[in-house]
């Protein structure tokens, strides 16, 4: 809405109405919502459900953004509802659509099935792998060496990313900006045992290469995050990957020894 | 509905935070091989993830800077000097802050245990910030008197779970992500197995286990004014409470000094301890005038009730004058980019304001739970003030009531009391199971029973909303059983959950389809929110003494003549309030009695 204009006292929320038990094709159903500066979307659907329809769907949890659970796409965007206000995303006539996650099958309204997404994210074996032996107390990790996993290490897992990538789009096979997100979190670390098993797993051809570095994932991340970035240093990586291994091997050695 | 086979598991965990997550990877790692978990929402959405500031344990791995007092810079503490800080000191700052109510002994284990913990997630994977040497890096928190809150930036909670989740899923757990809990079956004190909903099918199952485990998190949606996810309604709490096991301490609710105004969203209390200040309306420091020692870091009782005491004497800010304001400016940019990034953009993305450059209106918000299921430290759940046992039944985390936060809990050992018991939790299942455990028969037809309660509630022909009455019960909680308390707010409360238990009654579940039915899981929770509630009013009734985050205007001093003692309540009859009884508080007198509690 642009600034200049009086905010409205109510706004038209369109949202996707779809149960596969017993709708041929999804829907948009208009609902009037009370409107205030500080209204956010996920507001807005508390409202439709409590007030107006009470089988309108659609998850949430914490409400701030760290659980990962109302991903949702908002005029064409795939965002988390709970933290964007309602005026940011309304046009000239009051008026917001939400849609479900695009390219993932619907469970029902704005529930998407994420499971492509998980088993993407157990095939890359999240966990660390500890190394064999394990001092008494911390291994030394530098300042600079956890800076350097800033980037993954944040991701909620909400899947903005993955249901805006192209790639994901044509197929399922793709591991996917998130799971790659999170080999590289494994990958960088300096306590991980299997660089390079993890770089070969991700060398074939559902891996770092399937990145068209369209950077879609990128404007999707409510954390603002860089998943194309850790996949381009991963694809460096993988391309030197004897070295990168020898490397992190002379590295585990002085893990339990001060970095300073 | 159709009427699926039972289902068969060794271990059932309930809930995927910590407590949950950390039991069933270490039961399976010591061989158990069907360990399985339950969580309504999938495991990473778990709450634990919420927790910013930090997990305590006494490594003295940071010291301040000598000679620069209190609020001074601290340092990373060189090798080979004198330790900064100590087991002991951590054992005597949680029972001062839990007002003395804190089991020592449980205590204790829980500290004792913290340092080997905290190196466990470190070795598995955990993304800890860190000193310039390399050590897990620790900063300052309310009520601890050394810096040992161990922390990922300010999103120290969101690490820890997804480490150990992701090592539960190495071990082989298996998880029933968006599965509803809604009953625990429990005859002769020998639990059997829990009633869930397949949230996805809407088929209501049957799960027979050799043990069952609730890591189900607390019970802050009860207040209008929260930090917590719509998901913490208590849950197992009220589910235990209907099986026949009694309640421990309910009526201790803490109360978090800086939830964001009007909406609760937490703002870590990392921020006073990087040194954030707190203002009133007229820009004074004014806890100098309830705790001049500790200041802003005095514990979250006395802070939250001192912001109130402003607010209430017309000292407090914004259109309504009960905001307080956290005050971050003088930590400048590069401080609170590196340290407290997530509670800035949550400060931006919720009242529109940086604390970079500006003051952020806050103010109390109910955060945790320090009542619960009660158990022992090796979360056995028992039944009574002589503690029989309910035999397979284990809780640890938010949920459970050991106690070692007393009357009140201090930062950072929320994410340590989740961790270190959810642990043992998980060594003493493992032993309960591969010493001889065994599946239990069951009597009649539990899962037809709730098939029963969801299908009279979606055929109800009454006209009453659930989330009216929801709503309804947050504000009365908020209103009469908040941060300051007295006999006649506490009836008013007591007869409000009265009357919405009778409204209730008459609530129809509006959604009548079976697939993903969130209206189902609205009405379950409700129930719940309704059950527990009443428990927290009674205990709160009561306890006519002032006693951590327990304070009662009407009475107002701590009462250790006839109140050093744990409230255990049972459930009666249908619409009777609980039966009250009590249980002495484990206190090491030589080493640790009753003191009076200042800061």
């Amino acid at each position: 809405m642009p600034d200049s204009h009086p905010l409205p006292t109510t706004a038209t929320v369109r949202v996707q109405r779809f149960n596969p038990d017993n709708d041929k094709k999804p829907r948009i159903q208009e609902f009037k919502v009370p409107l205030t500066a500080d209204t956010t979307i996920l507001d807005a659907l508390h409202y439709i459900k409590a007030e107006l329809d009470g089988s309108l769907t659609f998850r949430r949890s914490c409400r701030h953004a760290i659980c990962g659970s109302c991903a949702m796409n908002v005029n064409g965007r795939n965002m988390l509802v709970c933290k964007t206000p309602l005026t940011r995303e309304l046009d000239q006539q009051a008026r917001v659509t939400i849609k479900p996650l695009p390219y993932l099958p619907i469970i029902k309204d704005l529930v998407v099935d994420r499971s492509s997404f998980w088993e993407q994210y157990q095939r890359v074996k999240p966990w660390l792998i500890p190394p064999d032996n394990v001092p008494e107390k911390e291994f030394r990790v530098s300042p600079e060496e956890v800076e350097a996993l800033h980037n993954a290490e944040t991701c909620i897992m909400c899947g903005a990313c993955y249901s805006a990538c192209q790639v994901i789009a044509m197929t399922k096979e793709y591991i996917g900006p998130h799971a790659l997100l999170k080999a590289f979190l494994r990958v960088l670390d300096p306590r991980d045992a299997a660089p390079g098993e993890r770089l070969a797993d991700l060398d074939g051809g559902d891996g770092v290469y399937r990145c068209h570095t369209i950077f879609n994932c990128i404007d999707a991340c409510p954390k603002n995050l860089n998943p194309t970035q850790a996949i381009e240093t991963l694809r460096k990586l993988a391309q030197k990957r004897q070295a990168y291994e020898v490397e992190r091997a002379e590295r585990q050695k002085t893990l339990t020894q001060p970095v300073k | 509905m159709s009427k699926p086979e039972p289902l068969t598991h060794d271990v059932i965990v309930v809930g995927a935070g910590l407590a949950g997550s950390w039991a069933a990877m270490i039961a399976s790692q010591q061989g158990v091989k069907d360990v399985a978990v339950l969580s309504k929402i999938h495991p990473l959405r778990s709450h634990s993830g919420a927790a910013q500031g930090g997990i305590a344990a006494a490594l003295g791995n940071t010291r301040p800077v000598p000679s620069t007092g209190a609020e001074g810079p601290l340092e990373q503490v060189p090798d080979g000097s004198e330790p900064s800080d100590s087991l002991e000191s951590h054992i005597f700052d949680t029972i001062k802050g839990s007002d003395w109510l804190g089991d020592q002994d449980a205590i204790e284990i829980m500290i004792n245990d913290a340092p080997r913990v905290i190196y466990e997630y470190e070795h598995l994977g955990c993304v800890f910030s860190r000193t310039p040497d390399g050590r897990v890096n620790q900063r300052r928190f309310g009520g601890h008197s050394a810096p040992r809150a161990c922390f990922a930036a300010d999103w120290t909670g969101h690490v820890l779970l997804h480490t150990i989740h992701e090592q539960a899923l190495r071990h082989g757990v298996k998880f029933y992500s968006e599965w509803y809990c809604m009953d625990l079956i429990v005859e002769d004190n020998i639990c059997r197995g829990v009633v869930a909903l397949n949230i996805l099918t809407g088929e209501i199952h049957t799960i027979r286990a050799k043990a069952v485990m609730f890591g189900t998190g607390g019970y802050g949606r009860a207040y209008k004014i929260t930090s917590n996810a719509h998901a913490n309604t208590g849950d197992g709490v009220a589910i235990a409470y209907n099986a026949g096991v009694p309640l421990m301490d309910m009526e201790f609710v803490q109360f978090h000094p800086t939830g964001l105004y009007k909406h609760g969203i937490l703002m870590s209390e990392a921020c006073r301890g990087e040194g954030g200040y707190l203002v009133n309306s007229q820009g004074e420091r004014f806890m100098e005038r309830y705790a001049k020692a500790k200041m802003e870091l005095a514990p979250r009782d006395l802070v939250s009730r001192s912001e109130q005491q402003e607010i209430n004497e017309g000292r407090g800010g914004e259109a309504d004058r009960d905001a307080i304001y956290l005050d971050l400016r003088h930590l400048g940019r590069e401080k609170i980019l590196q340290r407290l990034p997530q509670v800035r953009e949550l400060a931006i993305d919720f009242v529109g304001t940086d604390p970079i450059d500006k003051l952020v209106p806050i103010q109390p918000t109910a955060h945790y739970s320090m009542g619960g299921i009660p158990c022992d430290a090796s979360g056995q759940v028992i039944a009574d003030a002589q503690g029989t046992p309910v035999v397979g039944f284990y809780a640890a985390g938010e949920c459970a009531c050991i106690s070692v936060h007393g009357a009140n809990r201090l930062g950072t050992n929320s994410l340590l009391d989740a961790s270190v018991f959810g642990r043992r939790a998980g060594f003493a299942i493992a032993e309960f199971v591969k010493g001889g455990a065994q599946l239990h028969p069951i009597a009649g037809d539990p899962a037809e029973r709730n098939r029963q309660r969801v299908r009279s509630r979606m055929e109800n022909p009454g006209k009453e909303s659930i989330d009216k009455i929801a709503d309804a019960l947050k504000t009365t909680m908020t209103i009469n059983c908040g941060v300051f308390r007295d006999g006649g707010k506490l009836q008013i409360a007591l007869q409000d959950i009265q009357r919405l238990e009778e409204r209730f009654a008459h609530a129809p579940i509006r959604d009548k389809s079976s697939r993903f039915n969130t209206d189902v899981l609205n009405a379950l929770e409700t129930e719940h929110l309704l059950s527990f509630s009443a428990v927290i009013v009674a205990g709160a009734i009561a306890r006519t003494e002032c006693r951590g985050a327990h304070w009662r205007t009407d009475h107002p001093a701590r009462d250790d003549q006839n109140w050093l003692k744990h409230t255990l309540a049972q459930r009666q009859g249908e619409g009777e309030p609980p039966k009250l009884d009590y249980k002495p508080v484990n206190i090491n007198y030589e080493k640790y009695p009753p003191q009076e509690r200042k800061y």
